[in-house]
């Protein structure tokens, strides 16, 4: 498990797009080891060859959908909730690459 | 110092569904903005992916006409980041268990047929479509979640040139499935060039670029060879190469850079939890499987079989929709040979690709191949078939064309004799001259009839009645 | 009474507009509403359906997670504060072809991601009970809603215990049918692999009733299931005879307060009595130990990604920077809580490609051997049980808001068995500790629901606790 200090955690907010204030970070770094002394209560369950659950039922499912046009919604409703747009378009600020 | 190229290619290719991977909302091209969507393409809270059974079946053809292993339990993942073409914040992929694997094709070289490695073929979606302003971007959602595959090949590629009929030839591929229309210049086919240069001999892989945005075919060619020339520029001179994205522009003929590499972004993949696995049903596997289209390769050996040379047969295949046309015109004739010809000369000059493709065009193939028959059998000249191939264009009927531009061909044996005789009677010299050893004189006297029967002469009944009317004056 | 009788005895528009009425009159008190939803337009269209519909005119309500097209769907967040939906959900679909009429959205922690519905953008939802304590949650608005007598029936979410929770404290049922049973499209997530829809009711009769209306396949939604759908509120019997009950012995063990344990022991004594077969069953109390990590790590980390969709590009409140990057950051920053950004933090820690092995898959790992020891347990008998919590609704200066702490004992937090598994749960009052409401929680194997609204049918004729209105003091 990768080591986590204030810094390292506003980076990871960043990342997720969000910033953290100092307190905040710090908090979240102080509930942080409480966390860690939590997940070591995983560390005292042997997994040993049990694969991850990823859904609560495991039968396969067939279903395909049919290649079929359906729902489509009119442009006043597309951008009906559009912050910013222009003849149709979503506008935003410049990306920078 | 001896450098070796070492190319490996990543193709996106767009799938010919009606809707879009995840949503039922029609796919589009050149639709106006935002218009080809709904809630589930603009990443609304609330909503979840439905996967589209048609894209599915064109993946599966495609890892069937790529030699791949399939998997029949098809999952998918999450690539989670941010941006602002990528309207749920991930892009829905197969990263951990791709559709196909350990695929090949194989393409000719000048040092034989090289076998190219296929590492993956997986699904995924695409994103929306940014144009950039000043200090704007506009987004079109229109594309965010069209079907994509994505096949990526291992690093077997050693030259430029072998790099561009790799893409060729895969994209030839796919066209003839009729998984995608494979448009480079529209985008429905992008390809993305990794390219690094090491020294002869050496295993290790040299420092790689990615080149992106190659919008033709001959482009991927002239970009890989300025960014060899670039790298080994660099790398003659102890400088690094950089591990970055160029461009390559065709202007200036030199590849450009986009923007560097800055160590590995952290995509997070974890399996998509709203789509449970889909069992692929095997009945339905071997079906599509039992009616794969007519591959490209295996259409080349149909046609050298039917006795095209291997040169006519690989430029006729080339292009799906003028093979396509040659097709319907064999099936009334058997001339192969002139049939392959007009379609690569006279058919190619007169319809656009478009035209080829949407069969837009006012020519019957059955009249056609009846011209190409008449031909064949020496029944009209080729001068007669490029007149008659002009109306043949209007869409007219063969035998009509032939009355009313008077190209009734003479054949009657009385009238041609009477005309060779004339002939001979009056070129004495001729005679003696073709029993001296003279060949040519042959040829003038047979000039002679055409000129004299305005070129409707049966060059083949001539021909013998010519040989034996000389026999007969034998000196 | 119960819905049927309601549609029975009262015309449409009496009902639509009583529960409009109460819907404000409460608001001062309870702080339950987002939004308040004209009915005319729904009572228009009414007129084009059948009289014979099972919710023919009943006036609903919907957590505001769930879209409706054309009204606000905030999911009581800040960056979803102006969002109209272009849509509407599956079960609002199902709900307007069921002739219900529906009059608000109501509020829950945001983005159900919390247990005290302290967090929502619209600030706290107070217990009708006592309005100095908290309703639960995160479905806290909807549960107060119906315990206050607004409307008979309420949609919630549960993904950790965020009906069956609320429901305890509010004296109501609170039903969270098996995974997949009601479609999830156009329904705001938390975590995909974990949340339910479900529904609080006055009575197990109508929650038999509201899971009959809104279970179905739906192909919008491809982990909703195919399994054929039940005339549920036919099928109630009552009886107890036989019925096969297993007490949770480490949650009863956990649970400090006297008065609850009394409560509680009365009851199976008086199941017993009426035929039922009470057993004790021991889950692994080292799993137990690990459902709050394992439900964090799993739940914060999927939440994580499936808020990624919140950039105010296409939708959204926006806090315009000079870069398409900088906007979302500042739009994101403004419009998440505090609380909402540490989960956030969290999730996206446990999906660190370097962490995954250790964290997020250890933990699906960990779900795994969970659901494998509560179906062990459910081979044995017909459902489990246990309090719902160990005691009422705790005041607000109580909260444990979102503490990621040791304290939480066992008997605050089992529940969430039900969401690993998706196995099929149900709270239902139980009686009063200190004057407060509290419930019992049973859990039956995958699709049994019949079973399971049975079983918790005949525990509500034992109880007599049934369709009770609190009315809200000012």
């Amino acid at each position: 498990m990768k080591e986590m200090d204030v810094q390292g955690f506003k980076a990871l907010a960043l990342q997720c797009r969000f910033e953290l204030s100092d307190e905040e970070a710090q908090d979240i770094k102080n509930e942080f080891d409480i966390l860690i002394s939590q997940m070591r209560l995983l560390d005292k369950i042997d997994t040993t060859g049990t694969e991850p659950m990823i859904y609560p039922f495991e039968t396969v499912s067939h279903f395909l959908r049919e290649d079929v046009v359906e729902d489509v919604l009119v442009i006043s409703e597309v951008l009906k909730n559009a912050p910013k747009e222009k003849n149709g378009f979503f506008v935003t600020q410049k990306v920078v690459i | 110092m001896n450098y070796e190229i070492v190319i490996g290619i990543e193709i996106h290719c767009e799938l010919k569904t009606k809707t879009k991977m995840f949503s039922s909302a029609p796919v589009s091209v050149n639709m106006q903005p935002n218009t080809c969507v709904n809630e589930i393409d603009l990443g609304h809270p609330g909503t979840l992916p439905s996967l589209n059974k048609e894209a599915v079946r064109l993946s599966l053809m495609a890892c069937m006409a790529l030699n791949c292993e399939i998997d029949p339990l098809i999952k998918f993942d999450r690539k989670n980041y941010y941006y602002s073409d990528l309207p749920k914040g991930f892009q829905i992929t197969q990263q951990f268990y791709p559709i196909g694997k350990n695929g090949y094709i194989d393409i000719p070289t000048d040092n034989g047929i090289k076998h190219i490695r296929i590492n993956r073929l997986h699904m995924e979606e695409d994103t929306a479509k940014q144009y950039h302003s000043g200090d704007e971007t506009w987004i079109d959602f229109n594309r965010a979640g069209t079907p994509l595959v994505e096949i990526v090949s291992e690093a077997d590629i050693r030259s430029a040139h072998e790099a561009m009929i790799y893409v060729e030839k895969l994209r030839n591929i796919l066209v003839y499935l009729d998984v995608t229309d494979g448009k480079m210049e529209e985008g429905s086919l992008r390809c993305d060039i990794n390219i690094s240069l090491r020294e002869v001999g050496t295993e290790a892989f040299g420092v790689k670029t990615e080149i992106k945005n190659l919008n033709s075919i001959s482009n991927i060619e002239k970009a890989i060879q300025a960014e060899v020339i670039r790298q080994t520029e660099l790398l003659e001179s102890n400088q690094v190469v950089e591990q970055a994205t160029r461009r390559y522009d065709d202007v200036q003929k030199t590849t450009i850079l986009m923007r560097k590499k800055e160590g590995s972004i952290d995509y997070k993949y974890f399996p998509e939890p709203n789509i449970t696995p889909v069992l692929i049903d095997s009945e339905w596997l071997k079906s599509i499987r039992d009616n794969l289209p007519e591959l490209p390769n295996h259409r080349e050996k149909r046609y050298m079989d039917a006795g095209l040379n291997a040169y006519d047969a690989g430029q006729l295949i080339q292009n799906k929709a003028l093979s396509d046309f040659f097709d319907q015109l064999i099936k009334d004739t058997s001339y192969v040979k002139l049939a392959a010809n007009w379609c690569l000369s006279d058919i190619l000059a007169n319809f656009s690709q478009k035209q080829l493709l949407d069969k837009s065009y006012d020519l019957k193939y059955t009249e056609m191949a009846q011209m190409i028959n008449a031909l064949g059998k020496q029944e009209i000249s080729s001068k007669q078939a490029k007149d008659i191939f002009v109306e043949l264009l209007k869409g007219k009927d063969y035998h009509l064309t032939v009355k009313s531009l008077n190209i009734e061909q003479v054949s009657d044996h009385s009238v041609l004799e009477k005309m060779v005789e004339e002939i001979l009677n009056e070129n004495e010299q001729s005679i003696l001259d073709y029993h001296n050893g003279k060949d040519r004189a042959l040829g003038f006297l047979m000039g002679q009839i055409m000129k004299k029967s305005k070129g409707q002469a049966n060059p083949v009944i001539t021909n013998q009645l010519l040989l034996d009317g000389l026999m007969k004056r034998k000196p | 009474m119960d819905i049927k009788s309601l549609i029975k005895s009262t015309s449409v528009e009496k009902r639509v507009e009583d529960a409009v009425n109460r819907s404000h009159s409460v608001q001062n008190a309870l702080n339950a509403m987002v939004s308040f939803i004209d009915p005319k337009d729904q009572l228009e269209a009414l007129g084009q359906l059948s009289k014979n519909l099972p919710f023919y005119g009943v006036p609903v309500i919907l957590k505001d997670l769930v879209n409706m097209k054309d009204t606000r769907t905030t999911g009581s967040s800040g960056i979803l504060d102006n969002y109209i939906s272009p849509y509407d959900a599956t079960i609002t679909k199902k709900l307007k072809e069921a002739g219900a009429i529906i009059i608000g959205k109501s509020s829950c922690d945001t983005f159900g991601m919390g247990g005290t519905n302290m967090t929502a953008w619209t600030g706290p939802v107070h217990n009708p009970y006592d309005l100095s304590r908290m309703s639960g949650g995160s479905s806290g608005g909807s549960a107060v809603l119906v315990a206050s007598g607004v409307v008979p029936m309420a949609i919630g979410t549960d993904t950790g215990d965020s009906i069956r929770k609320p429901a305890s404290f509010n004296n109501i049922v609170g039903l969270k049918p098996t995974y997949g049973r009601i479609s999830r499209y156009g329904v705001i997530p938390y975590a995909s692999s974990l949340d339910h829809v479900g529904v609080f009711t006055r009575n197990v009769k109508d929650a038999a009733l509201s899971l009959e209306v809104l279970s179905g396949r739906d192909d919008k939604d491809m982990t909703s299931s195919f399994h054929p759908v039940e005339k549920y509120s036919e099928l109630l019997t009552g009886s107890l005879m036989g019925k096969k009950i297993g007490i949770i012995q480490n949650v009863v063990d956990s649970i400090k307060n006297p008065e609850t344990l009394n409560q509680f022991n009365d009851l199976c004594h008086k199941l017993e009595e009426k035929g039922a077969d009470i057993k004790l069953i021991h889950l692994n109390e080292d799993l137990m130990h690990a459902f709050l990590p394992t439900y964090y790590i799993i739940a914060n980390a999927e939440a994580t990604a499936n808020h990624s969709n919140l950039d105010s590009l296409r939708f959204g409140v926006l806090k315009e920077g000079k870069t398409m990057d900088e906007s979302m950051i500042l739009s994101r920053t403004a419009g998440f809580g505090k609380l909402l950004k540490k989960r956030f933090v969290i999730g996206s820690y446990a999906l660190f490609t370097e962490n995954q092995e250790e964290v997020f898959r250890k933990a699906q790992k960990v779900r795994r051997l969970i659901v494998e020891d509560i179906k062990r347990v459910l081979d044995d008998v017909d459902v489990i049980m246990a309090p719902a919590s160990s005691q009422g609704a705790p005041k607000f200066d109580d909260a444990a808001t979102d503490l990621l702490s040791s304290e939480y004992l066992i008997a605050e937090n089992y529940m969430a068995l039900a969401n690993f598994s998706g196995y099929p749960s149900i709270t239902v009052p139980m009686g009063y500790v200190e004057g407060l409401p509290v419930g019992v929680n049973l859990t039956a194997y995958a699709f049994e629901e019949t079973k399971l609204l049975d079983i918790a049918y005949g525990i509500e004729c034992t109880t007599g606790i049934v369709d009770i209105i609190k009315e809200v003091t000012q």
